[in-house]
């Protein structure tokens, strides 16, 4: 896909139970490109024979050319990504990455911004952040976690936004009301959100009751690839035939047999890795946050990076 | 409605409330007692505030008269009092509002200007030309624009030059582009045509 850049891991720092921070640089020469807020980059990480892609929101400055950051929580269920950043990673290993990419960029002619985290989800809510309070933009941040200990990017916040974040505590029981975070904002405000998908889903319910149109309205939630039961595939085009492994996912199992296959995100989100069905003698598994219900009903396409089948065999057009 | 010569000459659909909105603000500088009938009989939910440039002295007009109950009716004598009124509006509106501009393009691309001015996105405004065609002209050469044209050709009201008035038309300044026509032969310069009634 896109031409990938080799850096080196300068800087592992623990922020939490189960959750670290990831210091990167160029591995040679040279420095960074600026990126904007709410962009992420795909990792390669070298999980035994086959590099295994993980995209992460970087955290840090967008103007910042020498250091990247990202943070990363430790998935107990995973297939390996999160689990090999927290056991095997060291500082001083060099990775290869894919440069940044925005699919949850800001309306920089908003006239406000709310910005609202939940959990890990903070990550591009933090360079988001940055970029506003770089223009000058009126905004706030509402930031959500399980417990005290988890509120990890707190201070970074409020050195951003003084007095403009709100934290919400799960374990002081302490919710963020979408309804009347929502309602009463004043035209040409923009609402963004990263966390977990119940909220997600509650915010975006809110707005639209509220009568928020779409274009104010801002989400992003990448998915970790599910793991399933093993299927066949069948590549029309290339000419192959193999089986998806129950801990890989479809585009995975793709790519490790050589074939150039379309991504971005690796999370449901983007749309990119979209292929045709020509044949599924098998109930398709729709886990992705892109396709309509129609497109979904139609059985003739599937995004290969969280999609999969249930039983039989799968003939793509690739 | 015709088809645009250009792509970006604008098209307008039938004006039609978003019923996804929580307020509504209605922007009219025309009379189109059709339209004014259509849309007050099935009014939206929620607040709705008729702004509506008028000449005083025409007296009951289809838009001021059989107003939906929850309405709001602000007449303004004047397009300019109306943009006031507009702005005055906006600046207090909130997230939920639709807004709705139906008149001579002139007067509906200066509201919808102040309404990208206060960062509404395209889903919230919607757009009808209704009254005069006369066309807002921007002068390519001295970038001041001449309000209601009504034809093919005009003076330039900051330059003298004169314009041809073509089909493309800038969102941004909105105003369709116009060209000096006897750039090539100083003083060879066609009769004007009125095609924009
Ligand atoms: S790569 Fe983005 S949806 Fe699959």
């Amino acid at each position: 896909m896109s031409a990938s850049m080799q850096v080196e891991i300068t800087r592992i720092r623990d922020l939490a139970p189960g959750i670290r921070e990831f210091s990167l640089s160029p591995a040679g020469e040279g420095s960074f490109p600026v990126y904007s807020g709410g962009s992420h980059i795909v990792l390669s990480l070298p999980l035994g024979a086959r590099p295994h892609r993980n995209a992460y929101s970087l955290l840090g400055d967008p103007n910042e050319r020498h250091t990247w950051r990202i943070a990363v929580r430790k998935q107990e269920d995973s297939r390996g990504g999160s689990r090999w950043l927290h056991e095997q990673a060291r500082e001083g290993m060099k990775l290869d990455i894919a440069p940044p990419m925005n699919l949850f960029p800001l309306v920089r002619t908003g006239r406000r911004h709310i910005l609202v985290a939940g959990g890990i989800g903070v990550t591009p809510i933090l360079s988001q952040a940055r970029e506003l309070a770089r223009i000058g933009a009126d905004f706030e941040v509402h930031y959500a976690y399980r417990g005290p200990e988890f509120g990890v990017f707190s201070d970074e916040l409020e050195a951003l936004a003084p007095g403009r974040v709100h934290h919400y505590v799960q374990s002081r029981r302490e919710q963020i009301e979408f309804r009347s975070l929502l309602s009463g904002r004043p035209l040409g405000t923009h609402f963004y959100i990263c966390g977990p998908a119940g909220m997600v889903a509650a915010s975006m319910e809110a707005g639209h009751t509220l009568g928020w149109p779409e274009s104010h309205l801002h989400s992003e939630q990448f998915l970790a690839p599910a793991g399933g039961e093993a299927f066949d595939v069948k590549l029309a085009k290339s000419d192959k035939q193999f089986t998806v492994p129950s801990e890989l996912s479809l585009l995975e199992a793709i790519e490790q047999q050589g074939v150039d296959a379309p991504y971005l995100c690796r999370g449901g989100a983007c749309g990119q890795c979209e292929l045709e069905v020509l044949e599924a003698s098998g109930e398709l598994l729709h886990h992705d946050l892109y396709l309509s219900a129609a497109e979904r009903a139609s059985g003739r396409k599937i995004m290969t990076c969280v999609s999969r089948l249930k039983g039989g065999c799968l003939t793509l057009n690739l | 409605m015709s088809t645009p010569a250009t792509k970006s000459q604008p098209v307008y659909p039938e004006l039609e409330w978003d019923r996804t909105g929580t307020h509504h603000i209605l922007f009219v500088a025309a009379e189109d007692a059709a339209l004014a009938r259509r849309l007050y009989a099935s009014p939206p939910a929620g607040t709705l505030t008729v702004i509506h440039v008028a000449d005083p002295a025409a007296g009951e007009t289809a838009w001021n008269k059989d107003l939906p109950p929850q309405a709001l009716h602000l007449a303004a004598p004047s397009l300019g009092d109306g943009l006031k009124l507009l702005n005055d509006a906006l600046y207090v509106a909130q997230m939920g509002t639709r807004i709705y501009l139906a008149g001579p393009e002139d007067a509906i691309w200066q509201a919808s200007q102040m309404a990208d001015g206060y960062g509404v996105g395209r889903d919230e405004v919607r757009h009808a030309q209704i009254g005069s065609k006369a066309r807002p002209v921007f002068c390519v050469h001295c970038r001041t624009i001449t309000r209601g044209v009504h034809t093919n050709l005009v003076a330039c009201s900051g330059c003298d030059r004169t314009l041809f008035v073509r089909d493309h038309f800038s969102r941004r300044l909105g105003a369709y582009m116009g060209f000096q026509i006897d750039a090539e032969v100083p003083g060879d310069v066609p009769a004007a045509e009125v095609i924009y009634p």
